[in-house]
């Protein structure tokens, strides 16, 4: 397992830079992911997105399905592709803390 | 590439065995015969290549660390052996001895199934992606380590190998090159199965080392024996994403409908590949809508420990025994608990070959229960006039992708293709098709492996024939203003063709989309509003 530095704190990641264990992760960390995902810089849109994928992770330990993330923040699919070029699992989950995506999703 | 590299050479230092060059790859049809406006393949960091095993090619599946010590090294190779030993003996391997054996000793090197492997052909014919390659090894080391006399006889009846830890982490990542499609088995004209060959190359590493792909084992298997679902759901999260997905269905189509969840003596126990939920929701919505409208007395179960209801993988299939049967298990125990006539396995195919082929020889009394395939439930609702069709709602370009362990395995071939020619006024087939389809090379867990560079290489090399295929069907209406549905009922499978679709931006450039099989069903349902199936969105 490699680990990073990012906002200041160490990480482990897995090969493709998502963190193991999110319990350090804040907004700064967040931010210092983003720019690895082809977000230059968080916008409150972003926030919104990133936020609500959070939440719902320490909710349920698990990411939300992305129909209910585009009911949810009220963007279409192509608005979260605008914002998160990498799509919503590998970039925005990324951002906001979340373990890869696992089984066939 | 390395054109001439020989058996034994998977010994030999040299990094890599064989290089796998784009440039060696055959020209892809039109728009994408330009090869550089082909996405590029991204090298192996140092970092990479410094931590892990990666001398077999221009990529990583496994990410094996490097031993630490001679001792380390000399342990695996112990290891390696041990587990030789227990696939060629009995009471460790008594489901594939005989094929396994047969195997070893009647191939007669005609080569008649490097021609059928979709990734020797679309790798430029690379030598170590040969199906024989990875066999002769095996071969070779069956022949010096377990028959008699074999360490003084077989360099000169069977050929030279050395047994070095070198050859040990080529030969795991190796069986990591083949999609397990069985291609080359179905060819061989003496019945030999280099697809179980490597299947049980695969077993030997997990059984025996512990060398596997995370994806499939730590976050697929484990976790779902933990959970209930290699997707991390819970029960809880399940219900509520089939809420929201009934509550979004229904306000799409103007059908209202509930799923129903744990029915005691319900007629048909449905299981999907609990990817469909999360991330293709609309699989699941159709299926209800259908259900619904066809009257069929049918259930979800919540069943998530003891027994697993509602996440149908087992990746066990790809790479473990022990894991499989564990899994397989399970998922009869959900039904035996509501006390259902049969499971219907939903559009997933290592599900349908796990459950209902090899988990036979594991579900013995009371817990072999009737399970089948949604294909022929599906038709036989299309055809039974309980629902009205408007086909011309379907009027756009279609074509089938047949998944190989549904179809050349199972031999599972017309249900789907007479609900498409009976609904998709412009169906057309791939070439080939039915069993001789070629894998969309996300077979054997691959489409959810995309460590380091790996995802570069299966859409690359794997998927490859599949891109060529697609573009060959459609190949007189490739302009994107023509919409264009790949049907592909198999999660596994779609997840390949929306990578493929993404890594070549298919979409904008040739118009092309995919999807399900019941997506396409409902579409056509005249009750329903139109337009059930979303374009454009990946």
């Amino acid at each position: 397992m490699a680990t990073i530095e990012l906002a200041g704190k160490q990480f482990d990641v897995d090969e493709d830079g998502f963190i193991q264990d999110a319990t350090d992760w804040d907004e700064a960390v967040a931010a210092a992911i983003a720019p690895t995902e082809g977000v230059d810089s968080m916008t409150e849109e972003h926030w919104v997105v990133v936020n609500f994928i959070r939440d719902y992770y320490k909710e349920f330990g698990v990411a939300p399905m992305i129909r209910k993330l585009c009911k949810s923040t009220k963007m279409d699919l192509k608005k979260i592709y605008e914002l998160f070029p990498s799509g919503p699992a590998k970039g925005a989950c990324k951002i906001a803390g979340l373990p890869k995506p696992t089984g066939c999703v | 590439m390395n054109p001439s590299v020989k058996v034994e050479e998977i010994s030999k230092p040299a990094d890599p065995l064989s290089h796998v060059d784009p440039r060696d790859l055959p020209i892809l049809p039109k728009p994408y015969d330009d090869a550089e406006k082909i996405p590029a393949w991204k090298p192996l960091s140092d970092k990479a290549k410094g931590e892990y095993e990666s001398s077999l090619d221009d990529t990583i599946a496994l990410s094996i660390r490097k031993p630490a010590s001679k001792e380390e090294e000399e342990r695996l190779i112990r290891q390696f052996l041990d587990g030789l030993e227990k696939l060629f003996s009995r009471e460790n391997n008594w489901t594939f001895l005989q094929p396994m054996t047969l195997s070893m000793e009647n191939c007669a090197k005609c080569q008649t199934c490097a021609e059928a492997c979709h990734i020797y052909e679309m790798s430029g014919h690379n030598e170590i992606y040969r199906p024989t390659y990875r066999a002769e090894v095996l071969r070779r080391l069956y022949y010096k380590y377990l028959k008699p006399g074999g360490a003084l006889f077989s360099k000169w009846l069977h050929g030279d190998i050395e047994l070095n830890w070198t050859t040990i982490a080529r030969l795991a990542e190796l069986s990591y090159r083949c999609n397990l499609c069985r291609r080359c088995a179905q060819t061989c004209p003496l019945g030999l199965d280099n697809g179980l060959i490597t299947h049980d190359l695969r077993k030997l590493f997990s059984q025996e080392m512990g060398i596997y792909a995370k994806e499939l084992h730590d976050n697929g298997s484990m976790l779902q024996l933990r959970v209930g679902s290699s997707t991390g759901m819970n029960p809880l999260v399940v219900k509520d994403n089939i809420e929201f997905i009934d509550e979004d269905t229904s306000e799409r189509t103007g059908i209202p409908i509930q799923t129903p969840w744990d029915v005691e003596g319900a007629d048909v126990l449905l299981i999907h590949n609990a990817g469909e939920i999360m991330a293709w929701p609309e699989n699941h919505g159709a299926f209800a809508t259908i259900f619904e409208a066809a009257g069929i007395r049918w259930t979800l179960s919540s069943e998530s420990q003891e027994a697993l209801g509602y996440d149908n993988i087992n990746y066990g299939l790809f790479y473990d025994d022990v894991m499989l049967a564990k899994v397989a298990v399970k998922h009869a125990k959900a039904a035996k608990k509501l006390g259902v006539k049969k499971i219907v396995l939903g559009e997933c195919g290592h599900a349908h070959k796990a459950l209902t082929v090899i988990a036979d020889r594991v579900l013995t009394g009371e817990l072999n229960i009737p399970r089948e395939s949604a294909m022929a439930l599906l038709k036989e609702i299309v055809f039974s006039g309980k629902i009205k069709f408007d086909p011309s709602r379907n009027d756009f370009p279609v074509t089938l992708h047949d998944p190989c362990n549904m179809v050349r395995l199972m031999g599972i071939v017309q249900p789907q293709r007479e609900i498409l020619q009976l609904l998709c006024p412009q169906f057309r087939e791939m070439t080939p098709h039915g069993v001789d389809n070629y894998c969309c090379g996300g077979g054997s867990g691959f489409a959810i492996m995309s460590g380091h560079n790996f995802e570069d290489w299966r859409m690359h090399v794997s998927g490859r024939k599949k891109m060529e295929q697609i573009l060959h069907a459609f190949h007189d209406e490739l302009d994107p203003s023509i919409r264009k549905y790949v049907c592909a009922p198999c999660s596994n499978c779609k997840g390949q063709m929306r990578d493929l679709i993404k890594y070549y931006d298919m979409w904008n450039q040739c118009g092309i989309s995919y999807g399900g099989l019941v997506e396409l069903i409902v579409n056509a349902m005249a009750d329903a509003q139109p337009g059930y199936i979303e374009w454009g969105l990946f």
